[in-house]
């Protein structure tokens, strides 16, 4: 639960689970011109405003504790808006406190007849009042008004009456409700009830009952008893409840805890004896938002810094390093600064190195060094690293301790404060070589010495019962062996895109890998060819991490049996995948081969002659047409008959040339009727006439 | 009667206005720049880290709605119809999300055509995992993995452990990510990713350098990482076959304020530049995937016979014909014509019988003409277009064509002539025999 309603930044929570893994050490840095910038960003003027007044006095408050001058841009606007609101006699309660809250940091003119009147008007609320943002309010703007006149009567007569009717309002578990009728309780309504209260105790013209402020302080504890806490040692007060927007943030709730103790606490003038690592802890939970996209959560982180920040409860204070990357070939000086949480400077301390422990081991050497004080830039300097640190991880333990007794009181340090360093260095690399080497005995078959610091480009050939072997050796620039925490990679590719990737292994002396290619013929899919090789080494603390392409081994691997793996399939190129595709032309299918028409106009000629002997026959048998019917009837069936065949024929020709075969058919069924007869006439003509001559 | 009618008239208005606010903020085909956008947080803490992100995105008109992504009230779908056009996930750690929503309804959002921005990080949780991996995008399987880079990292003062890189490998494709070249180095803080080879629609836009793994800071490497080198993609997009876009990034942070800020030095450069550019790659990569950008319509695809201006029910063999369609591109404001010189069409049964690219009158019409391949049966006329980082179209529409009709082939063949004369020379004999045969004397 608190982790998903948790305010922090995802990224500082991540932050702070890496760091918890690495011995739950985190940096928060006190506010600086990134929030400057931030501020001036967000609350940007619409119109020559802020808006309403409440976010016109969000924005000046932020910029009153960051000290951005940006006052005079809107005095008039405001201050017009401010005296409007006061002296018109319909202004709601809420509207008049933010006027007077605005107008608190303005410094407007205002006549004290106004402020009387209004100081009369809250009086009167603060009597007839039963709900605490009606108390919280009119109380408020009493204050508002006796810190700005001294002229009106602001003082309260019948204080502990009002303060019985707010705190009738708290709850068993610290936090407080916003009406009598609602029975959820709020954090935000918590920090809100206990500013209330102490306006109220500073308005009491007789001393309030010293029991009901011990039952006040004794809510307070029990709130801080309800703090939530992350790993990295940051503290912030939940809020379940839910308001009318739906909102429901840590911070805001946080925010109004911080102002309300910080108000109790001075009114009071009193000790609260609050736990220092609560208040620590709250002071890295607003840090640890770094900078916020609203104006709304800007103001509230910077608004409690503020109150922490000058509180009478006590001030924090933060170490914080400019760099936790410490170069030793740079000759990088270890620097800490300590700051309030607004970062202003802080009371003169000494800051001691305790402890450093080295990552991965448990044992810590102890240092108890004082840090050598830089009063031009405000930085505790370690002129130099301890002896026997070399490059690597470690933890620093840092502490604060303040050389006036009384700061001691009005300070809080935090304790210890563990910070993660890396001392970084040049690594060198030296004695490399690549080396085939015979699988049974051992012999060297080929060997390359290799220049790491440079390019390589070794050519080797090997086969599946071979071995490579590659060997090389880092130091630190202290002359140990360095062993990299991360990095140390073989890769061989094989032109087809297949990667194999192995680690170098560490001897202790040196570093060696040795491939046996007949264990790993199977893993390589069986793919003989050639394979570059790259060598990468690297780690964080190493400045020459390096990648480096060594050349490549030619594999003459057995053929895959049939059962064998095939290799995973490679990613396409996404660009070769999107490209316009081949075009695509359709081959049409060639005409048939036909004889040249010269040809077949020859033969045309040829199946023509039979026709001209058959007239030559004709003529030489000398036909003639004799026979032909004299009388008119029968020589017109002649002459009809002998059209009929014609028509016909000429109808044979038109089929071909241009008709179908049913209109063709439909004419020669009319033609052919027409012919019988004409024909039976004609011949039986023909008949009778040859009858007649054989007769006679 | 006079009133009748005003009431029937203000019914209607009614009814028209009610309408109006439907027609006007839907997501529809002639605007396809969504418009409302769920956002589903962890922690609304993040409501303000990664406050410019969200501004950018308001200021650019869109309606974000932000939910705790456990929050019951979660729907994105009511009586069939989707509240939303966009769903960014910015939620890594959750294990399930509240109300209806599950697995399965985030894939038919997708799966209807909707958008995903989906931001996973170190430790992401089971369900992020599987939709990733649903979109073809495997995270590393150890959860505490993170991208690591001893020579591509980002050189900073107080962060010693080289996870946050400085990447500058990035996609070539100015839809995806705008017309200005991106200058900075992106920084990326967070969990890798590879890409299934085995979907085509998956493709990387900011890749690891080829130094980069991924493993556990914190733990001293015995066996070789899963993912190392350039095959790590930081932060991938899908653009499905339906439109719907996705972004998966293994990283957060990278939409957050902070690194938005942060300057950047990448290491072994001495230039630092006083801005990353996680915002101006953010902020292009965001309009691509709410379609304000590489949004295609092709529409009024015709064809016809040369020479001819109607669409013919049926073409024939070796008939010519006209092809055209209009190519339009969404600016996220208005449809302009599409210049490219790259679109093709398919005649196609079965495979392509004729592949063509278009020539374009630059004023959004493509066309060509060509022949009919002498084959007969059903056609399609196929536009298939796919194109780094725009929508895909794919239009087609079918024809069919049939072969010559018995009157269409060659009547007069010269090679026949011999057979004609025969027979014609024939007739002619038959008729002038008969004559003489019959009247002879």
């Amino acid at each position: 639960m608190a982790r998903k309603t948790g305010i922090l930044v995802l990224a500082s929570v991540l932050l702070a689970s890496i760091a918890s893994i690495c011995d739950s050490a985190a940096i928060f840095n006190p506010i600086s011109d990134a929030h400057r910038s931030a501020a001036s960003e967000l609350f940007s003027l619409s119109d020559g405003s802020f808006g309403s007044l409440e976010e016109t006095y969000e924005a000046l408050r932020t910029f009153v504790v960051l000290g951005i001058e940006k006052e005079p841009v809107i005095r008039t606007s405001v201050c017009a808006s401010v005296a409007e609101t006061l002296s018109s006699p319909s202004s709601a309660l809420k509207d008049l406190f933010q006027a007077l809250r605005v107008n608190g940091i303005l410094k407007c003119e205002i006549n004290d007849k106004a402020f009387a009147e209004i100081a009369f008007r809250l009086k009167d609320s603060v009597n007839a009042a039963n709900l605490l943002l009606d108390f919280y309010h009119s109380i408020g703007g009493l204050m508002l008004i006796k810190d700005q006149t001294s002229e009106v009567d602001v003082h309260l007569g019948d204080a502990d009456r009002i303060f019985r009717s707010i705190k009738a309002l708290s709850q068993s578990d610290g936090r407080w409700r916003y009406s009598s009728n609602n029975p959820e309780s709020s954090t935000y309504a918590a920090g809100i009830a206990l500013e209330t209260v102490a306006g109220l105790i500073s308005l009491a013209s007789s001393e309030i009952d010293h029991s009901l402020v011990a039952t006040i302080k004794n809510d307070i504890m029990k709130l801080f008893d309800g703090v939530e806490r992350y790993d990295d040692g940051a503290c912030y007060f939940d809020e379940k409840f839910v308001d009318a927007h739906g909102h429901q943030d840590p911070l805001s709730a946080s925010s109004s805890v911080v102002r309300g103790i910080t108000a109790f606490a001075t009114a009071t003038e009193e000790s609260l004896n609050l736990p220092g690592d609560k208040i620590m802890g709250l002071a890295k939970f607003f840090l640890g938002v770094e900078i916020p996209g609203s104006a709304k959560d800007l103001y509230h982180q910077i608004d409690a810094l503020a109150c922490l920040g000058n509180s009478r409860v006590s001030v924090p204070l933060i170490l914080s390093l400019p760099a936790t990357v410490l170069s030793v070939s740079r000759k990088d000086q270890l620097k800490v600064r300590v700051n309030t949480v607004l970062g202003s400077s802080a009371p003169p301390l000494s800051v001691k190195l305790m402890q450093i422990f080295s990552s991965g081991s448990k044992d810590a050497s102890v240092i108890d060094q004082e840090l050598k004080f830089d009063p031009d830039h405000a930085v505790h300097v370690l002129e130099t690293l301890p002896k026997n640190i070399d490059v690597g991880k470690y933890i620093f333990s840092f502490e604060i301790s303040l050389q006036d007794p009384e700061h001691k009181k009005r300070y809080i340090t935090g304790g210890r404060t563990k910070v993660p360093i890396y001392i970084t260095g040049l690594i060198e690399v030296n004695n490399a070589e690549i080396a085939v080497l015979d699988s049974d005995i051992g012999s060297i078959e080929m060997q390359k010495k290799l220049d790491l610091s440079g390019e390589n480009d070794v050519a080797l050939l090997a086969n599946h019962l071979q071995k490579l072997r590659l060997s090389f050796q880092l130091t630190t620039p202290s002359g140990k062996a360095f062993k990299p925490h991360q990095q140390a990679f073989l890769k061989l590719r094989h032109e087809s895109g297949v990667e194999h990737i192995f680690v170098v292994g560490d001897s202790g002396k040196k570093f060696e890998i040795i491939l046996d290619f007949l264990g790993l013929v199977e893993k390589f899919f069986y793919l003989s060819g050639k394979y570059d090789i790259q060598l990468t080494v690297g780690d964080f603390v190493m400045e020459n991490s390096f990648l480096r392409s060594l050349g490549h081994v030619e594999l003459d691997l057995p053929d895959a049996p049939e059962k064998a793996a095939r290799p995973p399939p490679q990613l396409v190129d996404s660009y070769s995948r999107y490209g316009p595709k081949a075009e695509i032309i359709h081959i049409f299918r060639s005409p048939e081969k036909r004889p040249p028409r010269e040809l077949s106009l020859a033969f045309l000629g040829f199946v023509l002659l039979p026709f001209i002997g058959f007239f030559a026959g004709l003529l030489y048998l000398r036909v003639n047409l004799k026979n032909l019917p004299r009388s008119t009837v029968p020589a017109t069936f002649a002459f009809l008959f002998h059209l009929g065949i014609a028509s016909v024929l000429l109808l044979y020709a038109l089929f071909w040339f241009k008709l179908d075969l049913f209109t063709t058919l439909k004419a020669l069924g009319i033609l052919g009727i027409f012919l019988m007869f004409v024909g039976h006439r004609t011949l039986s003509h023909l008949a009778s006439v040859s009858a007649k001559l054989k007769s006679a | 009667m006079a009133g009748r009618k005003f009431t029937a008239i203000s019914l209607l208005m009614l009814n028209l206005l009610s309408l109006l606010p439907l027609l006007t903020i839907s997501f529809s085909h002639d605007q396809p720049t969504d418009r409302r956008i769920l956002v589903l947080l962890d922690d609304l803490a993040l409501k303000s880290s990664h406050s410019i992100f969200f501004t950018s995105l308001q200021s650019r008109g869109f309606d974000l709605d932000f939910k705790l992504a456990d929050d019951p009230s979660i729907a994105v779908k009511r009586y069939g119809q989707y509240l939303y056009d966009g769903l960014i996930l910015f939620s890594p750690s959750t294990d399930r999300f509240g109300g209806s929503l599950d697995l399965e309804g985030v894939l038919d959002f997708v799966d209807s055509g909707h958008d995903l921005i989906l931001a996973a990080d170190v430790s992401a949780s089971d369900l992020i995992r599987s939709v990733a991996a649903e979109c073809g995008v495997d995270f590393d399987e150890d959860p505490s993995a993170m991208v690591i880079d001893h020579i591509g990292y980002a050189v900073s003062q107080i962060e010693g452990d080289h996870t946050l890189i400085a990447a500058d490998d990035f996609v070539q494709s100015d839809i995806i990510l705008g017309n200005a070249k991106i200058e900075a180095p992106v920084l990326f803080k967070g969990t890798g990713h590879s890409l299934n080879p085995d979907n085509s629609l998956v493709l990387k836009v900011l890749s690891a350098s080829s130094s980069a793994y991924s493993a556990n800071p914190a733990s001293k490497l015995s066996n070789p990482p899963s993912l190392t080198g350039s095959a790590i993609s930081l932060v991938s997009v899908v653009q499905a076959r339906n439109n719907a876009r996705i972004i998966i990034s293994g990283s957060l942070d990278l939409f957050g304020n902070r690194l938005f800020r942060s300057g950047v030095q990448k290491a072994g450069s001495s230039y630092k530049y006083e801005k990353s550019g996680n915002e101006q790659f953010v902020t292009e990569l965001s309009k691509w995937v709410f379609h304000e950008r590489g949004h295609l319509k092709a529409v009024n695809l015709k064809h016809n016979k040369v020479g001819g201006t109607d669409e013919p029910s049926m073409y024939r063999i070796n008939d010519d014909l006209e092809f055209s369609v209009e190519i339009y591109e969404w600016t996220g404001a208005s449809w302009v014509p599409y210049v490219a010189n790259d679109v093709q069409v398919q005649f196609y049964m079965m495979s392509p019988y004729v592949l063509k690219t278009l020539s374009t009158d630059l004023k959004g019409l493509y066309h060509t003409s060509f022949k009919i391949p002498d084959v007969y049966g059903v056609f399609q006329f196929k536009v298939e277009y796919q194109r780094l980082g725009y929508t895909s179209l794919s239009l087609s529409k079918q024809i069919p064509v049939r072969p010559f009709r018995h009157n269409e082939y060659e009547r007069f063949i010269t090679t026949a002539f011999p057979y004609y004369g025969a027979s014609f020379s024939m007739m002619a004999g038959f008729f002038i025999f008969s004559i003489v045969y019959l009247y002879n004397k």
